[in-house]
C-alpha cells in the first residue's frame, strides 16, 4: 500500500451513498455530542427545580406549554435515539446481529425504537 | 492483550474502551429504574420531588448516574475530537476545554448533590 501512491481517492461525501448502519454510527456521534452541550443546561434545572416549590411549578408550567412539549419531545428523541445506537452497539459487542442483514435490521429497528419512545412520551404529555 | 490495548478509536486501549460500556450499563440502568419509579409513583408536586432526593441511596445513584454521565462524555468526545480534529493546537485546545468543562460540570453536579440532601 506504500508504493502506491496515486492510487484512486473517492471521497464525494454527496455521492457516497451511506448504509443504514452509517447513518445510524454518525448519528450515534452526533446526538452524543448534542447531549454533552444539553448537559449545563439540564443541571441548572435540576438545581432549579430542587430549589423551592415556586421554581418547581415555573419548570413544570413551562415544559406543559405548545413549546416546552415540543422541546421536551426533542430531547426524549435525541436520548431515545443515542440509547438505542448505543444498545446496538453493546450487543454488537458480544457478537448479537453482527451478519451484515441482522446489522442493517437493527439499525431500522433503532430508529423505529427510538420513535415509537417519542410517540409514547407523546401520548403522556 | 497488546492488541486489544489498542482497540477504540481513541487508540488508548482497553480502559476507555471498558469504560464507555460500563458507564453506558449503569445509565441505561438507571433511566429504566428512574421510568419505572416515575410510573409508578409520579412526582405531581414539589414535595414528592424532593422528598425522593432526600433518600440516600437515591442521592448515591444520582451521583454514580452523573460520574457516569461525565465519564463517558469525556471518552466520546475525546474520540469524536481525534477523528476530525488533526491540527494539533486545535484539538489539544478543544480537548482541554471539554476536560475543564466536565470537572466544572462534576463539582456543580456535586454541589446540587449536596444541597439536596434533608
Amino acid at each position: 500500500m506504500g508504493k502506491n501512491n496515486k492510487r484512486p481517492v473517492y471521497l464525494n461525501l454527496f455521492k457516497i451513498r451511506l448504509p443504514v448502519g452509517g447513518i445510524l454510527s454518525i448519528l450515534h456521534r452526533a446526538t452524543g455530542a448534542f447531549l454533552v452541550l444539553l448537559l449545563p443546561i439540564a443541571l441548572y434545572i435540576l438545581q432549579r427545580s430542587l430549589h423551592d416549590p415556586e421554581a418547581y411549578a415555573r419548570i413544570a408550567a413551562q415544559a406543559a406549554t405548545p413549546v416546552g412539549r415540543v422541546v421536551v419531545l426533542a430531547i426524549v428523541w435525541v436520548f431515545a435515539q443515542h440509547f438505542f445506537s448505543g444498545v446496538r452497539h453493546l450487543l454488537l459487542d458480544i457478537g448479537i446481529g453482527d451478519d451484515k442483514t441482522t446489522a442493517r435490521r437493527n439499525a431500522w429497528l433503532a430508529f423505529a425504537a427510538s420513535l415509537t419512545v417519542v410517540a409514547l412520551t407523546g401520548a403522556c404529555l | 492483550m497488546r492488541r486489544v490495548r489498542s482497540a477504540g478509536s481513541a487508540h488508548t486501549g482497553l480502559t476507555e474502551w471498558l469504560l464507555q460500556r460500563v458507564t453506558s450499563l449503569y445509565m441505561g440502568g438507571f433511566v429504566i429504574y428512574a421510568i419505572v419509579h416515575f410510573s409508578l409513583s409520579p412526582a405531581h408536586d414539589y414535595a414528592a420531588w424532593k422528598a425522593w432526593f432526600a433518600t440516600g441511596y437515591v442521592r448515591i445513584a444520582w451521583a454514580l448516574c452523573l460520574a457516569s454521565i461525565l465519564i463517558h462524555a469525556w471518552v466520546g468526545m475525546r474520540s469524536i475530537y481525534l477523528d476530525y480534529l488533526h491540527p494539533l493546537w486545535l484539538r489539544f485546545s478543544v480537548t482541554l476545554l471539554t476536560a475543564l468543562g466536565l470537572l466544572a460540570l462534576a463539582l456543580w453536579a456535586a454541589q446540587i448533590l449536596i444541597t439536596a440532601a434533608p
